[in-house]
């Protein structure tokens, strides 16, 4: 069931900012339950298309709904459902997490047990400390606590991950898929790949203003003119033609011991590949399996890199 | 309801927790009022002594007059009966000395006019004098009877420097906090998007601005009710207007100020511009709006602008209220003035300071 309908949502920006069109004419479909991603390189409209589902931008035209409410009527109404990390955002001062969280809960009319929500994101031995003393992981934390200060249905968060070391993005990850695991449906963007693969149910491609792939993250994975490469040594040189025949194989290189395949078909041609060195008594040393990533899928789809 | 009061809370917890705001809100000025206050800028080196002759003098008589005129701490002036008392109620004598013209001890009758604003210079020009009358009458009469000094106080009000200054002071504090308080806050609010991320909830705009305006209300009272009572309790100032009136006036003053807080924070779009708006608008008031000169001492020209500057309706209808009981029909045209400002600030502010970014 979707939970959230966008139907031909255009922004265009005013005059002084030259007219810009930041997000044109999109139509998408969030499922209950799923974490739904837009992935896009900067200035694609991915904050723009967010903020307009969340009541804080104006919508130039077309709709929204969330659970039903059209956003720019019952933007209160939405506002109450959702819970929204904002791509840079910091908190009042002078106050500590504790208090913040039930200024928070303050805004939506209620109680909250805001030590319970620092558990769930672990910050509960941060209880005392003011947002500005917290690491860049521990803020992106907090913020994701008092997005979640009213048991929202859907959660956006944006670009929840910039700017993180390693060990704190998959910190990260893991809290996220958690939340989904309790119901929540999460909308979120990014320009990780790497992420979008690993959280996202579904995933929008945005470059331009544009929508320009929508699907699951393993169909995007199969699009065609996507091929996996080979790599491997040997220890005798194999005949190109022969490589060439490979069920699958599109392309092949070699440079002294060195080949590289490139195939729409990986296990055929991998099964293929064995039985031919077998034959051939050669043998293969470090092979090396590239699947494509959404980079690719990228790449493939706009003709310039995620980040040009 | 619920909302407001939290926010209300957090505001007052936000207001006391920023080392800033409670240093510009109460050190500084109580810091510059008791600087001020200890710089006696009242303090004569002589008394000015006032004599009046309702007749012309004998000869004794002119003899005791030219002793008195020799005490060094005296700034003797002769004048007529009725010139010499207006000029004791308008606090230039420390007490006049109403002499008869044939001095004789017994039934001659000295009559001073001691002026109860300056009890200490009052009574020792009446000692002085008392001594001096005693030697008279000893050589005169052999101190059998001695003159009788028959004192009248005249209970002029006296204004101090520190009496014109505590309104004007009030007046001045009132308009620096509101004003710094509210456009530093805003404005780091909406630059660190922190107002963005409060309209992401159902919070109305509206019951933020009012907690905030609500916390600024209360300090104004708590500021003023500060100010006064040290000024009366350490510098002796005495309010002689009514409390409500002026507790009236604070709130209305705080009110406009805070229309020219929030007027700022919509125009100034970085924390560093605030203090350069905020001085363009408040420094030539600090000067121009009565609090440390009156502004009657202003060229006419100045007087002119000075006369019609929020901060001046402020001060003077404090001013009118502590020192000389003003009622509310008596400083009314401020009143209405303050009330006008009011309306223009908070119109200008609704059309400068928005929670939503510009131009969406
Ligand atoms: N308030 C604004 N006024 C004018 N133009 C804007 C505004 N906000 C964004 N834009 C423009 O709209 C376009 C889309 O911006 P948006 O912030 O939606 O991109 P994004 O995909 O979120 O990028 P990033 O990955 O850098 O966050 C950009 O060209 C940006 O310059
Ligand atoms: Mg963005």
């Amino acid at each position: 069931m979707a939970i959230i309908e966008v139907k031909n949502l255009k922004k265009k920006y005013g005059p002084p900012a030259g007219g810009l069109t930041a997000v044109d004419n999109i139509s998408f479909e969030v499922n209950e339950g799923e974490v739904f991603g837009i992935l896009g390189p900067n200035g694609a409209g991915k904050t723009t298309t967010l903020e307009m589902i969340e009541g804080l931008k104006g919508i130039t035209s077309g709709q929204a709904f969330l659970d039903g409410h059209d956003v720019s009527k019952d933007t209160r109404t939405v506002k109450s459902l959702i819970g929204v990390q904002l791509q840079s955002s910091s908190f009042f001062e002078g106050l500590n997490l504790l208090e913040l969280l039930e200024t928070f809960g303050a805004l939506y009319n209620r109680k909250v047990d805001a030590m319970e929500l620092l558990r769930e994101v672990q910050l509960e031995e941060k209880a005392k400390s003011q947002h500005k003393e917290l690491s860049g992981g521990q803020k992106q934390r907090f913020s994701i606590a008092a997005a979640l200060v009213n048991d929202p249905k859907v959660l956006f968060l944006d670009e929840p991950t910039t700017g993180l070391d390693p060990q704190a993005r998959r910190n990260l990850w893991e809290l996220i898929t958690e939340i989904n695991k309790k119901g929540k449906t999460v909308v979120l963007t990014t320009h990780y790949m790497d992420e979008a693969e690993i959280l996202c149910d579904r995933i929008a491609v945005m470059d331009h203003a544009h929508i320009i792939a929508l699907d699951t993250t393993q169909n995007l994975l199969k699009l065609p003119g996507l091929s996996t490469s080979i790599h491997f040594l040997v220890d005798k040189p194999l005949d190109i033609e022969q490589l060439k025949a490979i069920t699958g194989v599109t392309s092949v290189q070699s440079e002294d011991h060195t080949y590289r395949l490139t195939t729409d078909n990986s296990e055929a041609t991998l099964s293929d590949l064995f039985k031919l060195s077998r034959e051939a008594g050669v043998k293969l040393v470090d092979l090396q399996l590239h699947q494509p990533t959404l980079e690719d899928v990228f790449l493939k789809l706009t003709g310039h890199g995620l980040r040009d | 309801m619920f909302t407001l009061w939290k926010l209300t809370v957090v505001a007052i917890k936000m207001f006391v927790r920023n080392k800033q705001a409670m240093y510009f809100t109460f050190f500084f000025p109580i810091f510059l009022m008791v600087v001020l206050g200890l710089i006696n800028f009242d303090s004569a080196t002589k008394f000015d002594v006032g004599i009046v002759l309702n007749a012309p003098p004998s000869a004794q008589t002119k003899q005791f007059i030219e002793g008195i005129k020799q005490v060094p701490v005296f700034e003797i002036h002769e004048g007529i009966e009725s010139e010499e008392r207006k000029a004791l109620q308008d606090d230039k004598r420390a007490a006049v000395f109403i002499i008869p013209a044939d001095l004789i001890p017994g039934p001659s009758e000295i009559k001073v006019l001691a002026n109860a604003n300056e009890p200490a210079e009052s009574a020792a020009a009446v000692n002085i004098i008392s001594g001096m009358l005693d030697k008279t009458a000893l050589t005169l009469s052999g101190g059998a009877n001695h003159f009788t000094v028959n004192k009248e106080e005249i209970n002029s009000h006296h204004l101090k420097y520190i009496d014109f200054l505590l309104p004007g002071l009030v007046a001045l504090s009132i308009m620096q906090m509101t004003i710094f308080t509210v456009a530093f806050l805003f404005v780091t609010f909406k630059e660190k998007g922190i107002l963005k991320r409060m309209i992401a909830t159902p919070m109305r705009p509206s019951t933020f601005v009012l907690s905030n305006v609500i916390v600024r209300l209360l300090i104004t009272l708590i500021q003023t009710a500060i100010f006064i009572s040290i000024a009366v309790i350490f510098f002796n100032v005495q309010i002689i207007g009514s409390y409500w009136l002026i507790a009236l006036i604070a709130i209305l003053g705080s009110l406009m100020f805070l229309g020219l807080g929030f007027a700022i924070s919509g125009m100034a779009s970085t924390v560093e511009s605030v203090p350069v708006f905020a001085n363009l608008i408040a420094f030539p008031m600090l000067f121009l709006g009565g609090t440390f000169f009156a502004i009657e001492s202003f060229p006419t020209w100045l007087m002119n602008i000075a006369k019609y500057l929020p901060l001046t309706f402020l001060s003077h209808s404090m001013r009118e209220v502590m020192t000389k009981g003003a009622s509310f029909a008596q400083i009314s045209t401020d009143i209405w003035w303050m009330i006008g400002w009011a309306i223009i600030l908070v119109i200008l502010a609704n059309w400068t300071f928005s929670f939503e970014e510009k131009r969406q």
